[in-house]
């Protein structure tokens, strides 16, 4: 059995990597994030339900407004990523998320599907430009941003047929800055509300967490 | 032709026996990150094969920790620096996967699959044991255990003792050199604690397997044991030898430490401080609350819409009474821990009636799951099984004063009595820490000096000895009798004879007989498809919704998906007929059909106020909804895996830990209103209408949520890589994932409604 070889303490600015290699998913990664993706999926079910208020209320100001209350769905994917650091983490947890959300019936059908795919996709591009090496929140806000361009696209073909290209390229907008802060801000603030509650001892920001107050 | 045939005698007559199972450690050091001191330090110990240990040392000592470490998996759920070397039989645990089976403390936690046969060929499977090979050696491996129920008996059916013994079978299966029991009936009653003790005793004795045994009461598992190893607290080996011999020499001294030795009786409840609680709210064995032919049936809601029904408690009587403690026993199933929690006003009763003294009534409602959660919390406090998820705040010492804040009580008065509680639990020095990163057993304890500070009426405690030494077990009950003689009401669930023998009175819950479960009822055409077809399906209602061209269109998409769904859900065949189709279908489409009409009334508004725009948007969403709202629920977590792995050829890694997680989607709706229920009692819970209360109380259920979660994932995935998931590059499968007529048919029906969307697309265009 040899030591094992994690990156040094997080220092200021810097953040724990994942084990090497990169790819070699180890059990535990592979069930946190599923299981993340499994409560997010009834998270999102729920969100599905309570947003249509709040939803309606921001149409009746201006249409496009409504990328804000569709941001919470792309936290998945970037709590996914903070939590694993490894390759396709993002888009695992996101489609998770996704698929189990559709299975008490939502107003979307297989629809979620597509979407949980390209969020899941943008937020995962973001981590790869990064390397799999950042992951503060500057890379969180920019994966919460990143998650929503695809999307956006997509439902512009798939929701918002009857739009002009004005409110269209509004929605994408208002969708990218709204996941900055809610999906980005919010999940980098949930990971860590996690690793400070003992819940990610076994992964990189529990590490950062347990490393900083030592007991 | 003139082969000469191998002798049958030879072939099948027993190969002598290879001796395996040589544990050997050498220099094994263990600091988790986080921690300043290694919880292992230096530890050199080495069994003989077949040697059977029992492994005691007090709370803290690193007796999971070394099992893990034996197992080869402590770095799975955990980081940190290790050192030194662990060896069976000369080799690394991991090199054969499965050399080492390892069964935990929480029944159920290693649970991976829906049914008892695919759970006990987990192992198998990661091997890559050939799908020809498995059933054989998955009845052989049930037998062994004495699990005799038919093969795909739900896992979620089985008792905790029952679980327990799924868990040592898959271990068994993969025919380990070296078994390793952590707390196997620490959480059992002692039934079925006896019934599993018995089994790793024949099992342990005709395969000769290496055993270690951790326990921190060792009176059950000394005649089984030919070697007692005792950690200090320092992660070291203090004492070492047969068991007659190291306890007589050294008994009263482990004892000392807290450790459970047999022959020595039950340690006195610690004394409180005198005048620690103020004079009693209610005469002296009043009848504090009253439970009078209460029923309550539980009911779990799968994810799929069904819901799992059983009658937990069944026109069961009780009445606590005020200085007096009173004992609630029985076998797991009994229905204690729900006849608490309607006691405590925290499930509906469906029979029956649950009501407090009149002095204890809060205006005028003797009810108490009529209370609001302030008057609630200042009556009555639960200490619930499970502590560490409801945690609320962000220090040891604020965690105890939460109730007595919400409450109302003086901040002075409280914080003295607190701080005296904590002393006396053993947690003064941890005041300031964060409560959740103390251990278990400590925050079982936090979870008693919090419940029972703000000195409550009555007091009801679910387990509240699990996993304590003879010392902290002795403050435990030192704090509960306490409470009890400064008059409050005070009701234990337990399985520990020694509680119940401090206790006053003594109630024995039976099991409720269950009503006949009906048979099974004919299945739908829908559920003879696999799940990648139904998939498949409902994703072709997608373009059926978006390109169909006009509102008539739609119509016509809608109608004859509505059709296909009729003859989807049509049941041929014999047996009862299924109930609750239809309404399963309409209750999934809710959502939906809000859906539909919203976007319709945007369309409406947006669009020029046009009718024939709405209509046409409206239903366009119905065509997309309506056929996963009839298919979906069909989908089989299981299959679903197998589908993905075999069939797609996704990896299977990744596949089987998402079958893992919707396997237990189920289960977060119980952490969820169990969380609820804690924050209820305890003062916190959103009683008034404030948006904002109302979302810090969602935003705290979720993270909660999240945490338990998270903690069953790191769990499960130590039981996993005991059994070889870690290496399970070449999978093989317990069942096929056949294509079958049926998925055939399903994906032609489907492309029906896109086809009429297409063909009026075609016929509109020219106009």
């Amino acid at each position: 059995m040899s030591s094992t070889k994690l990156e040094p303490a997080a220092s200021r600015g810097t953040s724990v990597r994942a084990s090497r290699p990169l790819l070699g998913w180890r059990t535990v990664d592979l069930l946190t994030v599923a299981f993340l993706g499994a409560a997010f999926g009834i998270a999102y079910w729920g969100w599905g339900i309570a947003y249509k208020a709040p939803s309606d209320a921001l149409a009746l100001a201006f249409p496009p407004l409504q990328g804000i209350t569709a941001a919470p769905w792309l936290i998945a994917g970037v709590v996914g990523g903070l939590v694993i650091r490894r390759p396709g983490a993002a888009l695992l947890c996101e489609v998770i998320a996704a698929l189990v959300s559709m299975l008490p019936g939502t107003q979307w059908g297989a629809t979620v599907l597509i979407s949980g795919i390209l969020q899941g996709l943008g937020a995962e591009i973001a981590f790869a430009v990064l390397g799999y090496a950042a992951f503060g929140v500057g890379a969180a806000m920019l994966a919460g941003a990143l998650a929503a361009p695809l999307e956006a696209v997509y439902e512009w073909w798939a929701y918002w047929t009857d739009w002009g290209m004005g409110y269209k390229v509004a929605y994408l907008l208002i969708l990218t800055a709204a996941g900055a802060v809610i999906a980005g801000l919010g999940g980098w603030l949930l990971t860590r509300a996690l690793a400070g509650a003992g819940a990610l001892n076994a992964l990189p920001p529990g590490q950062e967490v347990r490393e900083r107050h030592s007991v | 032709m003139a082969r000469a045939t191998v002798p049958v005698a030879a072939t099948e007559a027993e190969p002598p026996r290879v001796v395996t199972g040589a544990v050997d450690v050498s220099a094994l050091t263990w600091r988790p990150y986080g921690r300043r001191e290694p919880i292992l330090a230096d530890l050199d110990l080495a069994l003989p094969p077949g040697q059977r240990v029992l492994l005691v040392g007090p709370s803290g000592s690193g007796k999971s920790t070394l099992l893990r470490a034996l197992a080869g998996v402590l770095e799975v759920a955990d980081s940190g620096e290790l050192s030194g070397t662990v060896t069976i039989d000369g080799e690394a645990p991991h090199v054969r996967p499965g050399t080492v089976g390892l069964v935990l403390q929480e029944p159920g936690s290693g649970i991976v699959a829906a049914t008892i046969g695919r759970d006990v060929a987990f192992g198998l499977e990661n091997t890559g044991v050939p799908r020809s090979a498995m059933p054989a050696k998955v009845t052989a491996a049930l037998r062994a255990v004495g699990l005799t129920m038919p093969e795909d008996t739900p896992t979620h059916a089985l008792s905790g003792g029952e679980q327990q013994r799924l868990a040592l079978a898959g271990a068994l299966a993969l025919e380990p050199s070296l078994l390793l029991l952590d707390e196997p009936t620490a959480m059992l009653d002692p039934g079925n604690a006896a019934a599993v003790r018995a089994c790793v005793g024949e099992v342990v004795a005709s395969r000769q397997l290496t055993t270690v045994v951790v326990e921190h009461r060792l009176g059950p598992w000394v005649d089984f044991a030919d070697r007692i190893v005792v950690l200090g607290r320092d992660g070291r080996v203090v004492a070492d030898g047969p068991p007659e011999v190291v306890l007589a020499e050294r008994g009263a001294e482990l004892a000392e430490q807290g450790i459970w030795v047999p022959g020595f009786p039950a340690p006195e409840p610690a004394a409180l401080p005198p005048g620690l609680f103020g004079p009693d709210v209610l005469g002296a064995n009043l009848v504090a609350v009253d439970a009078a032919d209460v029923t309550v049936r539980r009911s779990v809601r799968l994810v799929t819409g069904g819901t799992r029904s059983t009658l937990a408690v069944d026109r069961q009587w009780l009445q606590a009474r005020a200085g007096q403690s009173l004992a609630l026993v029985g076998p797991s199933g009994s229905g204690k821990s729900t006849l608490v929690l309607a006691l405590a006003g925290l499930v509906p009763v469906d029979d029956g009636v649950v009501r407090v003294h009149p002095d204890l009534a809060h205006h005028g409602e003797r009810e108490p799951a009529e209370w609001d959660t302030v008057d609630l919390a200042s009556t009555v406090a639960w200490v619930p099984q499970w502590s560490s998820s409801t945690i609320v705040a962000g220090t040891v010492l604020d965690e105890v004063m939460a109730t007595s804040r919400a409450v109302g009580l003086v901040e002075s008065e409280a914080q003295a009595r607190a701080q005296a509680l904590l002393d006396l639990l053993g947690l003064g020095h941890l005041e300031q820490a964060d409560p959740r990163h103390l251990s278990g057993g400590e925050q079982r304890r936090l979870a008693m000096a919090a419940a029972v500070t703000h000195q409550p009426a009555l007091l009801l405690a679910d387990e509240a000895t699990v996993g304590q030494d003879r010392l902290t077990w002795a403050a435990v009950l030192g704090v509960v009798e306490g409470l009890r003689d400064a008059g409050s009401a005070v009701v234990l669930t337990t399985h520990d004879d020694a509680v119940q023998a401090r206790c006053d009175r003594t109630v024995v819950l039976e099991r409720p007989d269950q009503p006949p479960a009906p048979p099974e009822p004919r299945r739908p055409l829908v559920g003879r498809c696999g799940p990648l077809s139904l998939l498949a399906a409902s994703a072709a209602a997608i373009p059926a919704g978006v390109l169909s061209p006009h509102w008539t269109a739609t119509l016509l998409v809608v109608a004859v998906q509505a059709l296909l769904a009729a003859l989807a859900l049509v049941s041929p065949g014999a047996g009862p007929r299924p109930r609750g189709r239809l309404r399963g279908v309409l209750t999934r489409l809710v959502p939906g059909a809000i859906g539909a009409l919203s976007v319709a009334w945007s369309s409406w508004l947006l669009g020029g106020r046009e009718l024939e725009v709405a209509v046409g948007a409206g239903l366009r969403v119905l065509a997309i909804v309506l056929p996963s709202a009839v298919l979906i629920p069909h989908i089989d977590a299981d299959a679903l895996g197998d589908h993905l792995a075999q069939r797609l050829r996704l990896p299977a890694r990744p596949v089987v830990a998402t079958a893992a997680a919707l396997q237990r989607v189920h289960t977060f709706g119980d952490i969820w209103a169990e969380i609820a229920r804690a924050r209820r009692v305890r003062g916190l819970g959103a009683s008034r209408r404030s948006p904002r209360a109302v979302l810090a109380e969602l935003g705290a259920l979720t993270v909660g949520m999240l945490i338990r979660s998270l903690q069953a994932a790191a769990t499960l995935a130590v039981a996993m890589d005991a059994r070889g998931f870690s290496t399970a590059y070449r999978r093989t499968w317990w069942a096929p994932a056949p294509w079958r007529v049926a998925d055939s048919l399903l994906v032609m029906a489907s492309l029906l409604p896109l086809a009429v969307a297409l063909l009026a697309r075609a016929v509109l265009q020219p106009l």
